[in-house]
């Protein structure tokens, strides 16, 4: 065997590895909903009949129209809110000169650094005293202004061309309306890429949720999921069949995104 | 169409400036190129005129009426940018009528005023297709098209052709050039390309660092250089630099002796200057004769020669200077070792040690 061989036969070994360990939480995942709690404890891989036993138990516990509801207005309302201010910050930060920007700039990306924890406490005491606390302004206001993202469309900014700017100044547009009748539609790779990235971070969102979201009925489904494997005995078919449903809406939006997603990550403007 | 008018007119960056005082008249339909180096401030000059960059000090008017800080849509100008810029969402269409739907203009008008745009450049067949799907030189007629449709008083054309290749560069500057005479547009237009220049312009401004060297007529440039500058500018190749000294001078006239040949002397017409002064002598390279057509023959070294059928360039060499001559219709010229050439002072230039022209 040559080294050629061998080298192709690694890649290939490593490769699989990395994919199953990909995969295989979301085999898992599928085979798991439709098997009882026992037969996924005993370590049973092939698709069972509980399918319909797990749905019901998990409708019965859980009120999923309103705990869904919950997630998807806070990632819809977030991403939306999330998208509209960085990618104005980041426009900013790219086409307007001025002596601080680097300094402010800088500040900006030195913040990323804080962690989370170290903010939480305050946050929550802001919230509280501004009687945010338990709704849907406190889970999304501290997530709209995303320091990465705006780093992420100042990044992709430096690729708009300059002379599209000039062009909508002389044919008469507004510097808003520069952002919403050029910028942004030159951009939507850039959009569609942040979409996936902000609205995945924002349905997944665990820790602040848990700490402001304090009644059943206000809480999302990622919250609830948490739940439910507190239980002393947790039914894992049930539970896993949930966990297929919050999986869902991340799915649809990142096959329909995805040609974009991969351009955006690409650089947007050709 | 409406005249142009700078005076005084500078631009700093900070402490840096690039606008040095600019005093510039632009008569209604002329065509006036700005050309220079890059560097030389000629496209930031263009782009307050356009009302892009702002102007730091000094006056603009179109059309008699002030302009300083007059919003770009509202000067009376459109403007065709090197990359095109066109709108790479948007159709041809609705490119070239995208300044029309913002100012608020009936869509039938906008319509009629597209397709008369599109009539002019033969736009017709490409107006429902997208940028991304245009050759280089459609797109440049379809970012000429959208100006056109604004009915500008003045157009402002920035480095339009250099993204072209050659051949359609040629194209493009006869239609550009047909465009002036149909249109009676007064038109800027800036290149760093001095054939460009020569061959579209009314009226050439030579700029460099900010500062006006030379504005005139394009023979008038070629003919009559202001200074060293204007004359190693304009002209392809460039005109030929060889350092010199006066050594003899009457009232009216100089005899002037080349620093690297001795003997090659030559008398010339001379009010200024004085004997002993070191001053350049400018030749182009078109102006060589002959061996004994002149008043002094010079024997030089060659290096290399072209061909190129009706014309050939000798790259040659005299005490270490390169030097280039142009030799029409004769093919054998400069494949030997040496050649021999004369110099007629009355096609000569002479410049002083600051570059300005002496006469």
């Amino acid at each position: 065997m040559t080294w050629a061989v061998f080298r192709r036969a690694l890649v290939y070994v490593l490769l699989s590895i990395a994919a199953f360990v990909s995969v295989f939480p979301f085999f898992w995942m599928i085979i798991g909903a439709t098997n009882t709690s026992a037969d996924i404890i005993r370590g049973k891989t092939s698709i069972g009949g509980a399918l319909l036993t797990n749905a019901a138990t998990f409708f019965t516990q859980v009120d999923a129209p309103r705990i869904f509801f919950n997630s998807a207005f806070i990632a819809i309302v977030g991403t939306v809110l999330t998208l509209i201010i960085s990618s104005l910050a980041g426009y900013g930060f790219e086409m307007f000169r001025s002596r601080f920007r680097e300094r402010i700039f800088a500040l900006l990306l030195l913040l990323l650094s804080i962690p989370f924890a170290a903010m939480m406490v305050p946050l929550f005491v802001m919230f509280s005293q501004a009687k945010l606390v338990n709704t849907y302004v406190a889970v999304i206001a501290p997530t709209v202004a995303s320091i990465f993202i705006i780093f992420y469309f100042r990044q992709a900014t430096k690729a708009f061309p300059r002379e599209l700017r000039d062009a909508a100044r002389i044919d008469g547009l507004s510097e808003w309306q520069i952002f919403l009748y050029v910028y942004l539609p030159v951009m939507r790779s850039t959009y569609a890429a942040a979409t996936i990235i902000v609205f995945m971070a924002n349905w997944n969102n665990y820790l602040w949720p848990l700490i402001v979201l304090q009644t059943a009925d206000n809480k999302t489904i990622t919250l609830i999921l948490s739940a439910l494997t507190s239980a002393y005995t947790p039914d894992y078919g049930m539970l896993l069949f949930g966990t297929v449903l919050a999986t869902l809406p991340t799915l649809v939006i990142f096959f329909v995104l995805q040609r974009r997603f991969v351009e955006g990550m690409l650089g947007a403007v050709k | 169409m409406s005249s142009l008018k700078l005076s005084g007119v500078r631009k700093s960056y900070g402490a840096v400036e690039v606008i040095k005082g600019v005093d510039l008249d632009i008569e209604s339909k002329e065509f006036v190129v700005f050309v220079g180096p890059s560097g030389c401030g000629k496209s930031t000059l263009l782009r307050m005129i356009a009302g892009l960059e702002e102007i730091t000090a000094g006056e603009l008017d179109i059309g008699g009426k002030r302009m300083n800080g007059v919003d770009p849509s509202k000067r009376g100008i459109a403007m065709v940018f090197q990359s095109y810029a066109l709108y790479p969402h948007m159709t041809v269409r609705e490119n070239m009528g995208f300044a029309l739907r913002f100012a608020k203009v009936p869509k039938e008008q906008i319509e009629r005023q597209v397709l008369e745009a599109a009539r002019i450049l033969a736009l017709d067949p490409l107006l429902d297709r997208f940028p991304k799907e245009l050759s280089g030189g459609q797109r440049q007629r379809v970012a000429i098209g959208r100006a056109i449709v604004r009915q500008p008083e003045v157009f402002l054309f920035d480095e339009p052709l250099s993204n072209l290749d050659a051949e359609l560069r040629v194209h493009m500057r006869i239609e550009i050039a047909r465009l002036h005479k149909e249109l009676q547009a007064t038109i800027i237009y800036v290149t760093h390309d001095q054939v460009e220049a020569m061959t579209l312009a009314d009226k050439i401004v030579v700029l460099r660092d900010g500062v006006i060297e030379q504005v005139g007529k394009p023979l008038e440039l070629y003919d009559n250089p202001a200074n060293q500058f204007v004359a190693g500018f304009i002209g392809s190749p460039k005109m030929n630099f060889l350092p010199a000294r006066i050594v003899q001078k009457d009232a009216g006239t100089a005899v002037i002796e080349l620093v690297h040949h001795e003997g090659v002397r030559l008398s010339l017409p001379l009010a200024g200057g004085a004997v002993g002064d070191l001053v350049t002598l400018g030749i182009r390279p078109e102006h060589f004769g002959l061996p004994g057509e002149g008043a002094a023959d010079m024997t030089l070294e060659v290096d290399v020669a072209e061909h190129l059928g009706s014309t050939s360039y000798v790259y040659a060499r005299a005490a270490g200077e390169p030097i280039i001559i142009e030799r029409e219709e004769s093919r054998d010229q400069g494949d030997q070792e040496r050649i021999t050439v004369s110099v007629d002072p009355s096609r000569t230039y002479l410049f002083d040690q600051a570059g300005q022209r002496i006469r």
